[in-house]
């Protein structure tokens, strides 16, 4: 031993297993420690502590490092690291080597750590543990992201099938929020709609909607009804240059949030059209009305249009006395020919007679020129004496032998000429008075009333006004580009059913379009009416106040129109005869109607 | 008898040491108790008629904490390389340790195990994710330590890759 060396009892302080490395063999220096033998060896008591390295897996390959590090002169020690080697020292035993040198001598110390010696451990531990927990954490998230990810994809998946079949059943969908705003739209229902989702979503059906305004507050206020009492809405959509389109809205609560609301919109266009043909035509070459009396107008225009015989028409000034000759001459088999509409009120025996039979150059004053006639004019087709009350007596008995003969003659001229015309009759005067007063001919009479045809005047058929109503305004509508109104109050369709139209239909016309042109916001109110209609009251045409409310009104077409009659006329809805007659009736002097 | 040193790698807290101790005591605990240094045990099997006795040298897993000392790996004639099946951070550890082990010990036999299979509705990790290592491992296989599904003819199948190689 050398003196420079501490007495090797010291290192038993230590507690470790020291080897000094000779040759081929590893004796142990000093005190074997506490825990030797190690309980892999208790059953060996005679082994040489030396056999411990053999015996250890661990030590064994340690050695070789050490070996490499002795032979390389490396100043220092050597460590093995951390190990445990349960069947030779047993559990929760940890151990550690270390070689050294001293000059020429190789050492090998071993020591021992029991659990409390290791503080690595524990630190290590939380380490770990902190590391894989969060990493759980993070795990926990993705899963859970996936899962939602994967649900929200499986519910679209299942939304589009539901949409897919409800557009299979031809059904269009529209979802509502508690507030009533659009949330949703199928194509279905964009393709019913004809229109931009983006216009619909977020607003509610009347901001949004392409419905008229009344038709989208029925739909939502159905929606605020017990779902026992909720009813089908149908709603019509007119469209430009397409056939309208019928619908059925039907309200039903959103089954996961009942305040929300679903509407079901299903396309009965066809099965509006089938029923429109079993109910009957609500129009008829322009005529516009599904009343039984006006049903029986057009089945009557189709039986007589096609029976070549005079016809008188007969009805209130406005009623469409000339749309139902245009529709009998439609049906006939003069269609091809012209139809030609002559006004006998106003004109002078003279004029009037040149007008229907022609006149030869210098026949009367003014005759500059040979001049053909209505009646030549039309042949082969239809021609339409409107007014024929007013037709002077000299002019009726040349007609009555037109009609006798098939022939006219030209004022001047000898000479007469085969026509072939048919006459159609029309008038809003009770021709028999007039016959008894002696200023029509009986003859004649008796001679254009072969088929007769009367027009019922409009307060006969108040069923009929919204449907007319609801024709004209679409029309009017669009002829004056006032497309921002978008309907009627119902308070304005109170006063039209109320008014008892004098003026009949075209009054109604004149009305409506007086309405349009006055009307300031999205709904005709009844303050954009004509005065006559604002202060309505179940009026009777004679009414000396109506009278005098005519007299202003026709006074102020008057005005409105620069004392141009024709236009004046159109205003206030009557027939240029009859608004001369009014003008007569009511005294409107020539000075005042120019004022 | 013929001895064969087998290396056990992979990530920390994959379950090299549940796989060993289900191998040795056929025994699993749930309790996580970190590897400190190298383990070292012994399993004596009987593959193809031929007595066998594994030394498994459990290295810690590897980590910022711990880094595998390339030393551990020489001698061994196989190692068995370890994911954890629920996070997908191991398999590039395992991969990581794969080429140490390929530099260090050569083209050796090898296992890939993809451990914790018990816990199904967490898995992450994909075949894909480890073809890589698949193609060359002569045996892939989904373990549980828990149930101790696959773990022994993992064992036994490296063993007769080493027997024959
Ligand atoms: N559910 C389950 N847990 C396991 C399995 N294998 C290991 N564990 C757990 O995973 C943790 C780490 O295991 P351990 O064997 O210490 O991993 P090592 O660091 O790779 O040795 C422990 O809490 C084990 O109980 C397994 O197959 N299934």
């Amino acid at each position: 031993m050398s003196g420079s060396l501490p007495d090797p009892s010291f290192l038993s302080v230590f507690d470790a297993l020291i080897f000094q490395k000779t040759a081929e063999r590893f004796d142990h220096l000093g005190d074997l420690p506490s825990w030797f033998p190690p309980p892999g060896l208790r059953q060996e008591i005679d082994l040489p502590p030396g056999q411990l390295v053999d015996r250890s897996f661990f030590l064994q390959h340690f050695l070789h490092e050490a070996e490499e590090w002795w032979e390389s002169g490396k100043r220092g020690q050597c460590k093995s690291g951390l190990w445990s080697e349960p069947a030779l020292f047993g559990e929760d035993v940890v151990l550690e080597a270390t070689a050294v040198r001293h000059r020429s001598l190789r050492y090998v110390i071993l020591q021992r750590f029991g659990p409390d010696f290791l503080p690595i451990q524990p630190l290590l531990q939380k380490a770990r543990e902190e590391q894989l927990s969060h990493r759980q954490a993070v795990n926990q998230h993705e899963r859970i992201e996936a899962q939602l990810g994967s649900r929200l994809a499986k519910s679209e998946q299942e939304r589009d099938d539901v949409m897919a079949v409800l557009d299979g059943l031809g059904l269009g969908t529209i979802m509502l929020n508690a507030n009533r705003d659009v949330t949703f739209i199928s194509g279905k229902a964009r393709e019913l709609l004809q229109t931009d989702p983006a216009r619909m979503i977020g607003r509610t059906l009347v901001e949004g909607s392409p419905w008229k305004p009344a038709d989208s507050v029925r739909v939502e206020e159905m929606g605020r009804l017990p779902g026992s009492q909720r009813q089908v809405v149908p709603v019509v959509m007119d469209r430009k240059n397409r056939s309208a389109t019928a619908l059925e809205v039907e309200v039903q609560d959103d089954p996961r949030d009942p305040r929300k609301t679903i509407l079901l919109l299903k396309d009965v266009s066809e099965m509006e059209a089938l029923r429109r043909q079993l109910v009957g035509p609500t129009q008829f070459h322009n005529l516009v009305g599904k009343c039984p009396a006006m049903r029986a107008v057009y089945e009557r225009i189709g039986d007589i249009a096609v029976v070549d015989v005079p016809v008188l028409i007969d009805g209130e000034t406005g009623t469409g006395k000339e749309l139902v000759a245009r529709a009998l001459h439609q049906l006939s088999p003069r269609h091809e020919h012209p139809f030609l509409p002559v006004n006998c009120a106003g004109l002078t025996d003279s004029l009037l007679g040149s007008q229907l039979f022609g006149h030869k150059r210098g026949a009367f004053t003014g005759a500059t020129s040979d001049h053909e006639g209505f009646f030549e004019s039309a042949e082969g087709g239809t021609l339409l004496l409107d007014e024929i009350g007013d037709m002077p007596l000299s002019i009726q008995t040349t007609l009555l032998r037109v009609l006798q003969e098939g022939e006219i003659i030209r004022l001047g001229e000898s000479r007469p000429r085969k026509v072939n015309v048919r006459v159609l009759a029309a008038t809003n005067q009770p021709l028999q008075e007039l016959v008894d007063k002696g200023v029509f001919r009986a003859d004649l009479l008796y001679r254009i009333r072969v088929a007769r045809l009367r027009l019922p005047p409009l307060r006969e058929r108040r069923e009929d006004i919204p449907l007319l109503s609801t024709a004209f305004f679409e029309k009017s509508r669009v002829a004056f580009g006032k497309m921002q109104v978008l309907g009627m109050a119902p308070e304005t369709m109170q006063r039209f059913l109320r008014y008892s139209w004098p003026g009949n239909v075209r009054e109604l016309q004149a009305a409506l379009e007086y309405a349009l042109i006055h009307c300031r916001s999205e709904i005709i109110l009844p303050t954009d009416l004509p005065p006559e209609l604002c202060d309505v009251f179940p009026a009777v045409q004679s009414s000396p106040f109506l009278k005098s409310n005519e007299r202003q009104r026709i006074l102020d077409a008057l005005a409105q129109t620069k004392g141009k009659r024709a236009q004046a006329a159109k205003l206030v809805g009557m027939s240029r005869s009859t608004f001369y007659r009014r003008l007569t009736e009511l005294n409107i002097s020539q000075e005042e109607s120019s004022r | 008898m013929i001895q064969k040193k087998i290396c056990m790698l992979g990530g920390f807290a994959v379950g090299k040491t549940s796989l060993v101790k289900r191998l040795i005591s056929g025994m699993f605990s749930e309790k996580y108790l970190t590897t400190v240094g190298v383990k070292i045990d012994q399993k004596s099997l009987s593959v193809c008629g031929q007595d066998l006795l594994l030394v498994l040298w459990d290295l810690y897993g590897d980590d910022d904490f711990q880094k595998v000392r390339a030393s551990y790996l020489q001698g061994a004639s196989g190692y068995i390389l370890v994911i954890d099946g629920t996070r997908k951070e191991t398999v590039e550890v395992a991969g990581k340790l794969h080429e140490l082990a390929r530099k260090t010990i050569g083209p050796v036999p090898f296992v890939l195990l993809l451990n914790k299979h018990d816990l199904v509705n967490e898995w992450v990790v994909e075949s894909p994710m480890v073809s890589d290592l698949s193609d060359q491992a002569c045996l892939v296989s989904m373990v549980s330590a828990k149930t101790g599904e696959g773990v022994e003819a993992a064992f036994s199948a490296l063993s007769e890759a080493m027997l024959k190689s």
